[in-house]
């Protein structure tokens, strides 16, 4: 036992004395506390929203006259609303529609309009003439449609009006129609729901988790996986495997790295935590409707377990598959599968955050590989019984059992092989040779 | 109980013997040499030694008892291709080493200073391994194998990469070792090496023992075919006697090839009757004559 922990402490501390561990915990703390108060600095830059100008024609000519009288209500209901982000701007007739055009396009280069409105003589049938936004800006679907909704509200502010309703009658007619949706349990007599708010929290809980354990699988396997090969490479490895059972040594390995992935990873959570709860960031915070305390702590509990068990998991197979590689330039394409199987898990998860509920997020919520991602996004966002956590935890520990059995006999007879990256088949004669 | 004994040990790769049935004994305070051309089976005969691979047949015993986790602290290896961390500090990869065997670090810490200093180099404690030279890297490696008291070391290739001064600097080292009771299994490719510091070798061909035993009752197994003779003047016709086989005409004189002993005695005669003889030896075959011999013959 007392070799284990050897082992632990020389690998722990050779990592945090390394001055690469120490940059880049640095570079990435820095780029998550901009991170979080970037909102805030951009609205500093940023005071009040943004408001666009929009130009339009306004003529009292017939085949202007209709697109005129729009223009000027779009103008009005805009004035008349409080923080409006659109304005529109009066251009006087200059008498054909080619010097119009010239004159609008003319403000868009002098900065001061973003675009126009263009109307055509031909009625709809919609009450308004046929218009067409004009900028040189692509895509602008946001400021389109907020323009058709000015106009519905408009056109049905008319209507009604000359429809003789009462105000009553008028103001139920505006009233938002609003549909709670709270996520219920039906399984174990739970009764607690979660509301909107709750799901937002589980939601981002859940992704930052997510990204925090794809993140400790992939450094700290890669650094597993390198430093083993490292070892084998520079033939320190002959003397380890000498000094210390190959078994505690992979484990001492695994576990230091697991002390300095912990550390790395609370120093960012801290980061995080401080970052967020700096006064200024506190609005922010509550205009997202993000309030800590709603996190379930069952969740969290779950959370960790899933977090060991897919750290351990693929740490182990790493383990494994930096033993049978001699060289550290091979190392890269010797990890390929097992980077591909934990960007998998990862996509699945996040990808699946609006559908927690397919068929593929239930299947591989199973699959040990893909659990910890995975259940972990269900366990957090729709109610899952019991006793399929369970089940997927056993099939974890089950996996993580037969890993540990797998990697143990890969690591004992890989150490030993040098040259080129082994087959399986050398790898099973080997062992065979070696009576492992 | 003496600390090491192999008996009949035979090892199976799939498809081919890489050991076949070798055995041999350490005693205490002896320096046991290994010897064999490349891919002969001296590191996998050593890897099993060291409880890295086991046998396919045959038994390993250390002080009388079987291969135990345990009996790893009183091993102490260097192996052919030098093994140390190129970035980390020679005293925390000594004491790493030294505590992965047992040792307490205070010990350790005392040890590796005392062999720093026995090697003239306090100062490599503090520095990285990829700081030092190659032949100071070998020192280190040496301290790593020794540094925790092993009663059992097992030397591959210690001196190759080292120049003259290193060599002769780590051969009384080792010495002193096997004078303070230590049991070293060594192998090398130098001849010379071997002669100095065995008492007794096994050489191994392709995987069997080709010749076995102690290097002075081995010699005289072998007959003496080499005349040195230092003369004042010329000496001719040494080729025409018979049972010379070659003649190479040297700064002293001459060194002669002869079938067997009797013949020496007739190059005698012979170099008298011209000159005057200032030197004469019948030499016993050199470790590097036996080995080429042995081995250079089963190549045909």
């Amino acid at each position: 036992m007392n070799s284990f922990w050897t082992v632990v402490g020389f690998t722990a501390r050779n990592k945090f004395k390394g001055k690469a561990f120490l940059i880049t915990t640095l570079v990435i703390a820095i780029i998550l506390s901009v991170g979080v108060n970037l909102p805030y600095i951009l609205s500093q830059f940023d005071k009040g929203d943004k408001v666009t100008s929009v130009g339009y024609i306004q003529s009292a000519r017939e085949e202007l006259a209709a697109g005129s009288a729009t223009g000027d209500s779009l103008r009005t209901y805009f004035e008349a609303q409080e923080g409006a982000n659109i304005k529109l701007v009066p251009y006087e007739d200059k008498g054909d529609s080619a010097a119009n055009e010239e004159q609008l396009k003319q403000a868009i280069q002098d900065k001061q309009i973003s675009g126009y409105l263009d109307f055509g003589s031909n009625a709809t049938g919609n009450g308004f003439p046929e218009m067409t936004y004009k900028s040189e800006k692509m895509m602008e679907f946001s400021l389109t449609g907020n323009l058709q909704t000015a106009l519905q509200t408009i056109r049905t502010t008319t209507v009604l009006q000359d429809a003789g309703l009462t105000d009553e009658q008028l103001s139920m007619l505006n009233a938002p129609i609003e549909i709670d949706s709270v996520q219920i349990s039906t399984v174990d007599g739970e009764t607690s729901g979660k509301t909107p708010a709750e799901q937002g929290v589980n939601m981002g809980l859940i992704y930052i988790i997510i990204i925090f354990l794809f993140m400790a699988i992939m450094t700290s396997g890669q650094l597993i996986a390198s430093e083993i090969t490292a070892e084998k490479s520079s033939r320190v490895m002959e003397i380890l495997i000498t000094s210390v059972a190959p078994l505690k040594q992979m484990f001492g390995k695994i576990f230091g790295m697991f002390i300095v992935v912990l550390s790395q990873v609370s120093v960012y959570v801290i980061v995080l935590l401080v970052n967020a709860s700096m006064p200024h960031n506190k609005g922010a915070l509550l205009d997202l409707d993000i309030d800590l305390s709603k996190i379930d702590p069952m969740l969290l509990i779950y959370a960790i377990i899933y977090f060991l068990a897919g750290f351990f998991l693929f740490a182990t197979l790493y383990a494994a598959v930096g033993s049978i590689v001699s060289r550290t330039e091979d190392l890269g394409q010797a990890t390929m599968p097992m980077t591909i199987i934990s960007l998998a898990g990862f996509y699945i998860a996040i990808f699946s955050l609006n559908t927690p509920d397919s068929m593929l997020v239930k299947v591989t919520s199973f699959i040990p590989l893909f659990s910890p991602f995975v259940m972990l996004l269900r366990l957090g966002l729709t109610g899952v019984p019991f006793w399929e956590v369970a089940v997927s935890i056993v099939l974890l520990l089950v996996a993580i059992y037969a890993a540990v059995y797998v990697s143990a006999k890969i690591y004992r007879t890989g150490v030993l092989m040098y040259g080129k990256r082994p087959s399986w088949k050398e790898i099973r004669k080997a062992m065979k040779a070696y009576k492992i | 109980m003496k600390p090491l004994v192999v008996e009949q040990v035979t090892k199976q790769y799939a498809d081919k013997t890489a050991v076949n049935n070798i055995s041999f004994e350490v005693s205490e305070g002896e320096i046991y040499g290994l010897l064999g051309a490349n891919g002969a089976g001296k590191t996998t005969t050593m890897r099993m030694v060291l409880g890295l691979i086991y046998p396919d047949a045959g038994s390993i015993n250390y002080h009388g008892k079987p291969y135990s986790k345990e009996l790893l602290r009183t091993l102490g290896y260097l192996p052919e291709e030098r093994g140390l961390y190129p970035k980390v500090r020679v005293s925390d990869q000594i004491l790493y080493l030294s505590q992965l065997r047992g040792m307490s670090k205070k010990d350790a810490d005392q040890n590796l200073k005392y062999w720093l200093e026995r090697f003239e180099v306090p100062e490599y404690y503090n520095k990285r391994v990829e700081e030092l030279s190659k032949g100071n890297q070998q020192k280190i490696q040496f301290i790593a194998a020794v540094n925790h008291k092993p009663s059992i070391v097992i030397l591959d290739e210690a001196f190759s990469g080292l120049d003259p001064v290193n060599v002769e600097l780590l051969k009384s080292t080792v010495k002193e070792l096997r004078d303070s009771g230590t049991s070293i299994l060594f192998s090398t490719h130098r001849m010379e090496h071997v002669e100095e510091l065995c008492r007794n070798i096994t050489i191994l061909h392709r995987s069997n023992t080709v010749l076995k035993g102690n290097i002075k009752e081995l010699k005289k197994q072998f007959p003496r075919e080499r005349v040195i003779l230092a003369v004042e003047s010329e000496v001719k016709g040494l080729e025409s006697i018979s049972g010379v086989t070659g003649v190479v005409v040297h700064e002293y004189g001459y060194e002669i090839g002869i079938k067997n002993e009797a013949v020496g005695g007739d190059i005698l005669r012979h170099a008298m009757a011209q000159s005057t003889v200032t030197r004469f030896e019948i030499k016993e075959p050199t470790l590097n004559e036996i080995f080429i011999k042995t081995v250079g013959d089963r190549h045909e």
